[in-house]
């Protein structure tokens, strides 16, 4: 069975100006988010969501995790619809957002993981050997007793990650995961991807990494301007160039851009 | 609700509980300057009462505890809504707010728990007020506590509603503090905190008596200052019922929809 299924699914963020608007330049309107998107994803298999900016790879992402609801359309996880049921939904998943500091700053990273976990319903007995795990698996062994308002924009990041770990959820929403982290912090987080997939959890990461794309996807869910353009296996051995060459021949990015450059080049 | 249930809200509440004294414990200036605006407050108050003379008796009481009731329980009413609508705004411009909504731990749970933390400490905060008007400035009661406590307890709902309001307006339209704006002003004023409502001109104090916090108000007067008991004190211990009855459920039914609502506007985060 498949865990998620997103069906036909429209999102409109609607934009409404401030009361006395003619004071300034605020713009009305609204933006399409995603126009009727359908992929579903069964049990360990890792999507990787590649887009340019503004294509709708977060939106996705939100609308998993209940954070956003759909304006049409419907999504299930496990079985459960996000807008009916999102309790059982929120059971199962776990998301680690761009937002960096989206933590309680006076509190260190064991204390914000303990704090989440128990709102998480993690049970005390399990919880202290679970987040030990996440700390380790996240680098950030050294770092628990600090408190977060000193730590760095990767450390942020890393802490993202455990915190979406530590409830050990069936399915991972990751977004941008490994923007701010190092190499060798990069390489081992891949591996950590690979693993949970072997342990039957279902992965969604959005990147604009190609290397890290080939890396840990099974499959590939390419977005533009809120269309799923691709939706297609990743072969063993593909490389991070051949992906790229694959992205900007589906999306025309490169098109675009050198359009952008010749009209401004050609103004007066 | 089952035993596996209370544990978990328990749990969770204790979660709460610790992440806010940890916070207020590491800001170590705020305790300090908190204990430095009791004290400042309370003489001015005992001095106030001092000029105005011993001739002034409110509802039969000297003024400086009518003062000291008075305002020590609005305080906690305000201060507790404006600690809870802080937590949402600042989880809102730091995004927590988004990440919480996305846990296990339902959002009208979670708004219960972390507003209870809220008033737990401005409780704390009142008691350390009350008991300083006592033990410094000599403040004359005659408590019975078992009637404070009932008093305490009934206006908690109402006060617990009074915060949810304000963080379904934040939530809904970033504009929580008008809510507490509105409150610090026109409640004052109407509530019986510094004079008694029957002062009032007599359509304002009809009114006052329209307003849960009076009702607040005068029940720990009479419990602390008379020392009433509760069957003396029923017909205000039932008013504050029937105001936490009405309003808890209105609000959290208000803070459901807006919540639902940011969901569909993707406006969770906004400030």
């Amino acid at each position: 069975m498949d865990r998620i299924v997103f069906e036909s699914v429209r999102k409109i963020f609607r934009h409404r100006p401030a009361l006395f608007n003619w004071l300034g330049k605020e713009r009305g309107g609204e933006t399409i988010a995603l126009k009727d998107v359908s992929f579903s994803a069964s049990r360990a298999e890792v999507l990787v969501l590649l887009g340019p900016n503004g294509s709708g790879k977060t939106t996705i992402l939100k609308l998993i995790s209940t954070m956003l609801l759909p304006d049409a359309g419907s999504v299930r996880v496990g079985g459960f619809d996000t807008q009916r049921d999102a309790g059982e939904v929120r059971t199962q998943v776990g998301i680690a957002v761009a937002s960096e500091r989206s933590f309680f700053p006076r509190l260190s990273a064991r204390e914000n993981l303990e704090f989440f976990a128990s709102l998480d319903e993690v049970s005390r007995s399990e919880r202290a050997q679970r987040i030990e795990k996440v700390l380790a698996d996240t680098g950030l062994e050294e770092q628990a007793n600090t408190l977060v308002m000193k730590f760095s924009s990767g450390m942020y990041q890393r802490l993202g990650i455990a915190r979406a770990l530590v409830k050990r959820p069936g399915v991972l929403l990751l977004d941008e995961p490994t923007r701010s982290l190092d190499a060798a912090t990069t390489a081992h987080f891949w591996t950590t991807i690979r693993a949970l997939a072997q342990q039957q959890t279902t992965v969604l990461l959005a990147t604009h990494n190609f290397a890290e794309a080939v890396a840990v996807a099974n499959r590939l869910l390419l977005m533009h301007r809120g269309e799923l353009l691709t939706d297609r296996h990743v072969s063993d051995g593909e490389s991070a160039d051949a992906l790229r060459s694959f992205y900007f021949r589906m999306t025309g990015e490169i098109d675009e851009a050198l359009d952008a450059i010749h009209r401004a080049g050609a103004a007066p | 609700m089952t035993s596996t249930t209370i544990t978990s809200t328990l749990d969770k509440l204790h979660a709460i509980l610790r992440r806010d004294l940890l916070t207020a414990v590491r800001h170590r200036s705020g305790f300090v300057m908190t204990l430095v605006g009791v004290f400042t407050e309370l003489a001015a108050f005992y001095f106030l009462s001092r000029a105005i003379g011993p001739g002034f008796r409110p509802g039969g009481v000297e003024y400086f505890p009518f003062l000291l009731v008075g305002t020590g329980v609005y305080t906690f009413f305000v201060m507790s809504a404006q600690a809870f609508l802080s937590s949402v705004q600042e989880a809102q411009q730091t995004g927590t707010l988004e990440v919480l909504m996305t846990t296990s731990t339902a959002p009208a749970e979670l708004v219960i728990l972390s507003s209870i933390s809220a008033f737990a400490g401005n409780l704390v905060n009142l008691l350390v007020y009350l008991f300083a008007g006592v033990a410094v400035f000599r403040a004359s009661i005659h408590a019975n506590f078992l009637s404070c406590l009932a008093v305490l307890v009934f206006s908690l709902a109402i006060a617990l509603a009074l915060g949810i309001a304000a963080a379904t307006l934040q939530v809904a339209f970033q504009k929580g503090s008008a809510l507490l704006w509105l409150l610090g002003s026109g409640l004052w004023f109407l509530s019986g905190t510094m004079f008694p409502v029957q002062s009032l001109p007599r359509p304002l104090e009809l009114l006052a008596r329209a307003v849960p916090l009076t009702y607040a108000i005068d029940g720990m007067r009479n419990a602390l200052l008379e020392g009433q008991s509760i069957r003396q004190m029923a017909p205000t211990l039932a008013a504050l019922a029937g105001f936490g009855l009405f309003l808890l459920p209105l609000a959290l039914a208000g803070l459901s929809l807006s919540l639902r609502r940011a969901r569909r506007d993707g406006t969770l985060s906004f400030y």
